[in-house]
């Protein structure tokens, strides 16, 4: 009996135990947030100081027939800054022969001497393209007999596109902003077309050009924390 | 008598400690409700009662580092910065800060890297 009782008395024991601990637990413990959050990328140039972006031609270093190379960079530079850029977007007619007027001051300066806080996007271009040629194993599909390869010549087409960009104040004609990119891609489809192509390869462009002038938003994960 | 003695010292003493955990979180309150508030893209609200729990306490690496978070989300790169640093000075074995100012470093020198390219 006395036995019994000394049990019973532990059970409680070891509940009340059991209960102070689990209220410690919930109480004292630390705790986190994990967050996806947009951080915003810090822009190279603030471009809000600006009132009006005046895109200009590209010199193209190597004229194609089966494509507006200049035409496409002007509307496509003009389309993708306008979704963001609250200002004027309008575009000039240039000729350039050379490289030459991209670092001169003068000529930019007076190009449009009553424009007021704008900027002029400019720069030269290339697009190329060539069929490469090389062995490469063939892939076999499992059911087949396996460890057995077989080597067969195959023809990629690649695309390359050579931008060099520019940013210029139109006011002091100092060159803001410059950099070149260089994008390639080769397509197992021999007929892939240079549009197709050429929409790939500006993509890659805009991810780091807008990126650079208009510090677009990355998503991120940071941790908010309580203790 | 000797056993039991243990046992009601350790009972005591679990109760203790829960108290102690319940009155540290009833003071993090201000923290906690930042924290709803930043998971509901209230990020003016978070900041508002992180800088609260700042003032009240100047060592809560916690409030610190949520609130070079927010600076963070805000674009606010050089108070993010500093908060980040703080929040490291006063807690430097926490991971979770570890983590997040590392990401935030990288963002910055990224940045970096474009200006120099730009400039190349």
């Amino acid at each position: 009996m006395n036995l019994s009782k000394k049990k019973k008395k532990m059970k409680k024991i070891k509940i009340a135990l059991l209960l102070a601990l689990l209220l410690s637990f919930s109480c004292a413990s630390s705790d986190y947030w994990k967050l996806k959050i947009e951080v915003p990328e810090r822009a190279v140039l603030n471009l809000d100081q600006f009132s009006e972006i005046v895109i200009t031609n590209f010199l193209i270093k190597e004229e194609r027939k089966d494509f507006d190379l200049n035409q496409e960079l002007v509307d496509y530079f003009s389309f993708e800054i306008g979704q963001k850029f609250k200002g004027k977007i309008s575009s000039k007619k240039i000729s350039f022969e050379k490289e030459e007027p991209f670092k001169n001051e003068d000529f930019w300066k007076n190009l449009l001497p009553d424009l007021k806080e704008a900027i002029f996007i400019t720069g030269s271009a290339q697009y190329t393209e060539e069929i490469r040629k090389a062995i490469l194993e063939k892939k076999r599909a499992r059911f087949e007999e396996p460890f057995v390869s077989e080597r067969a010549l195959a023809e990629r087409r690649f695309y390359t596109l050579n931008l060099n960009l520019y940013i210029i104040d139109a006011k002091t004609g100092k060159a803001l902003y410059e950099r070149d990119f260089k994008e390639s891609k080769g397509y197992e489809n021999p007929k892939q077309r240079a549009p197709f192509a050429f929409f790939d390869l500006i993509q890659r462009v805009k991810s780091k050009f807008l990126r650079n002038i208009l510090g677009e938003t990355r998503i991120q994960e940071r941790y908010l924390i309580s203790d | 008598m000797h056993k039991k003695l243990i046992i009601y010292f350790l009972f005591i003493a679990l109760l203790a400690l829960s108290f102690s955990g319940c009155t540290r979180q009833l003071l993090d309150n201000q923290l906690l409700f930042g924290i709803q508030a930043a998971q509901k893209d209230l990020w003016e609200e978070a900041i508002f009662r992180w800088k609260k729990v700042v003032l009240s306490n100047p060592k809560s690496a916690a409030a610190h580092n949520n609130l070079a978070v927010a600076y963070e989300k805000k674009g606010l790169w050089e108070e993010a910065k500093k908060e980040y640093e703080t929040a490291l000075e006063l807690s430097p074995g926490n991971s979770h800060i570890k983590a997040n100012y590392q990401n935030f470093k990288k963002n910055h020198e990224s940045f970096k890297k474009e200006k120099k390219d730009e400039k190349n």
